[in-house]
């Protein structure tokens, strides 16, 4: 069985924890630079101003009049609160892939709960909100693709509250038959029309498809998913494409790793992965989350430590992602560690077409130079040569107005408590 | 061709193995001393003077975690009507006790806004400040 825990509203979530004024409010948060709406909390769902990616300013009086808060993104404090969610969901699976900053999918590996599936969900569902104060959704199912289904199940299907379980026939059905076709993982909506065109036009039917039919006619790719939906695994962790919003590349090692060079070699290769990704969705990432940790299950206690590095300009070059590994790996080793998992999430992402040049930070993204930088600083030392732009503080270059503090990572933001 | 693998030296004797090499000693971490639950953890600052029969005076750093079970007369941080407050629980008469002289308890009423953040696991003085950010 497979399990895909993700938070709702993530982003306004995380700022409802330590401002509990806003708790009951209509949240909003926008994009880089204040730009563009890009989470919603439910309640200014409710109320239908989630406008996704609508530039602010077209929107102001519309949120002013719903009484709405407004927050720019605050990936510091976000990133630091997916890794506390992804701490204690791993702590129920004997293995965990995190999928992004807000998604975690488990494999049990033939591994059943005693108490069963449910409430098993439950207690993840219920140890996130006690813990990190995160509300999340559980699906659980035999494939990935069933698993994603019955988190929209557990989100969006009335009388699920948060869990849903696919374990057999029944549970298979009602779900299914309560989804749309774009609701399936893997379905866009151009798909979507062509499988309608053909008489597959609801979730149902596609999971009954022939899938040689369905193959001829669309892809493999779709077959497995007729496969998956029937409940036979087809998909592996390679073949699950990551979403356009942000890019994680991650591995647990065959064998522990006890050395800050072997971790950043490691680093180094998923931002290699993650870089060559971005570069093919023709996009540019603003903040790297770039992470290691040991076994939650390991004997010795559990370990972790991560760095939020954000790009003083907007980057999809490996070398400046790699560089920001190398700065990161110093604050992350710890001799005596055995790491277990490494990564480079690759966040807040923006489309290359659109992005528009700043007059005074130039964009570091240039191969020939880093390449040389590079060979200098590994011969004088770090940091010998480096770009200007990556001492100035981003907050200067940035407009972030509505900025809340950075609550768990910077000390002179923590929370005041009145006694 | 003959294939020439160079061999060091050697005469085979190497002595005892050091026994400290055998594994490496982490330093004392107060992190790994004072957090039992990093994911559920957090730190916050006290202000006001209304906690001091516990120990807690304005200024000092507190440790908070959402982990621990809440029981009665715990040091809990909580939401009220939108503040977080310190104070002591009363779960059976659902009041809110201060630790200091002259500081009457407050009732919790219908109508409140009210939830425990988490329990005060640890409360530091800052005897000089801290010069440091995390």
């Amino acid at each position: 069985m497979y399990a895909l825990c993700d938070a709702n509203s993530m982003y306004a979530s995380c700022e409802k924890i330590f401002d509990p004024s806003i708790r009951d409010k209509p949240v909003v948060v926008l994009t880089n630079n204040d730009g563009c709406i890009c989470a919603a909390c439910h309640i200014a769902k409710r109320l239908g101003i989630d406008k996704k990616f609508v530039p602010y300013f077209k929107v102001k009086e519309d949120l002013e009049r719903a009484g709405a808060v407004i927050r720019s993104s605050n990936y510091e404090l976000y990133a630091d609160i997916s890794q506390r969610m992804m701490d204690v969901c791993s702590r129920y699976a004997p293995n965990s892939h995190i999928y992004s900053i807000d998604e975690v999918f488990h494999d049990y590996q033939g591994w059943m709960p005693p108490e069963g599936w449910f409430k098993h969900a439950w207690a993840i569902r219920r140890a996130v909100w006690q813990e990190v104060r995160l509300p999340i959704g559980v699906g659980i199912g035999p494939t990935l693709t069933l698993a994603k289904a019955a988190n929209h199940a557990a989100k969006r299907i009335p009388g699920y509250r948060g869990v849903a379980v696919i374990d057999d026939e029944t549970s298979r059905r009602y779900v299914l038959q309560n989804m749309e076709l774009t609701d399936v993982w893997g379905i866009g909506s151009r798909l979507a029309r062509r499988l309608q065109a053909l008489g597959v036009d609801t979730v149902w039917k596609l999971a009954n498809a022939n899938p040689g039919w369905i193959r001829k006619n669309f892809s493999v790719l779709v077959e497995g998913t007729v496969y998956e939906l029937s409940g036979i695994a087809k998909l592996g962790w390679d073949d699950v494409r990551a979403p356009k919003k942000e890019i994680y590349s991650i591995r647990s090692f065959g064998q522990r790793i006890f050395t800050p060079a072997d971790l950043l070699q490691a680093l180094t290769q998923h931002a290699g992965i993650a870089a060559a990704k971005l570069r093919r969705q023709n996009s540019l990432a603003g903040t790297a989350i770039i992470f290691a940790t040991s076994s939650p299950h390991d004997a010795r206690g559990y370990y972790r430590k991560y760095i939020t590095h954000r790009f003083a300009v907007p980057t999809q070059d490996t070398t400046v992602i790699a560089n920001a590994c190398r700065q990161a790996v110093q604050a992350i080793y710890r001799p005596g560690v055995p790491f277990y998992r490494c990564g480079v999430g690759l966040i807040d992402l923006s489309e290359k077409a659109a992005f528009q040049h700043d007059l005074f930070t130039p964009s570091a993204d240039n191969p020939e130079l880093m390449a040389c930088m590079d060979a200098i600083n590994v011969k004088y030392g770090r940091d010998t040569a480096h770009i200007a732009g990556q001492g100035i503080r981003q907050k200067f270059a940035m407009r972030r107005q509505f900025l809340s503090p950075q609550y768990t990572t910077r000390l002179s933001d923590i929370p005041r408590v009145k006694c | 061709m003959l294939r020439f693998i160079p061999i060091p030296a050697q005469a085979g004797i190497s002595g005892f193995e050091s026994p400290a090499a055998e594994y490496t000693q982490s330093a004392l971490n107060l992190d790994e001393l004072l957090i039992d639950h990093p994911s559920a953890t957090y730190l916050g600052y006290a202000e006001g003077e209304s906690m001091v029969g516990e120990g807690i005076f304005s200024g000092d750093l507190l440790v908070i975690s959402r982990f621990e079970k809440v029981k009665d007369q715990d040091v809990v941080v909580a939401n009220l009507n939108g503040v977080f407050v310190c104070k002591k629980i009363d779960k059976r008469r659902a009041m809110l006790l201060s630790a200091a002289p002259g500081r009457a308890p407050y009732h919790i009423r219908e109508g409140d806004d009210f939830q425990i953040e988490g329990v005060v696991i640890r409360s530091i003085r800052l005897h000089r400040p801290l010069v440091k950010s995390i």
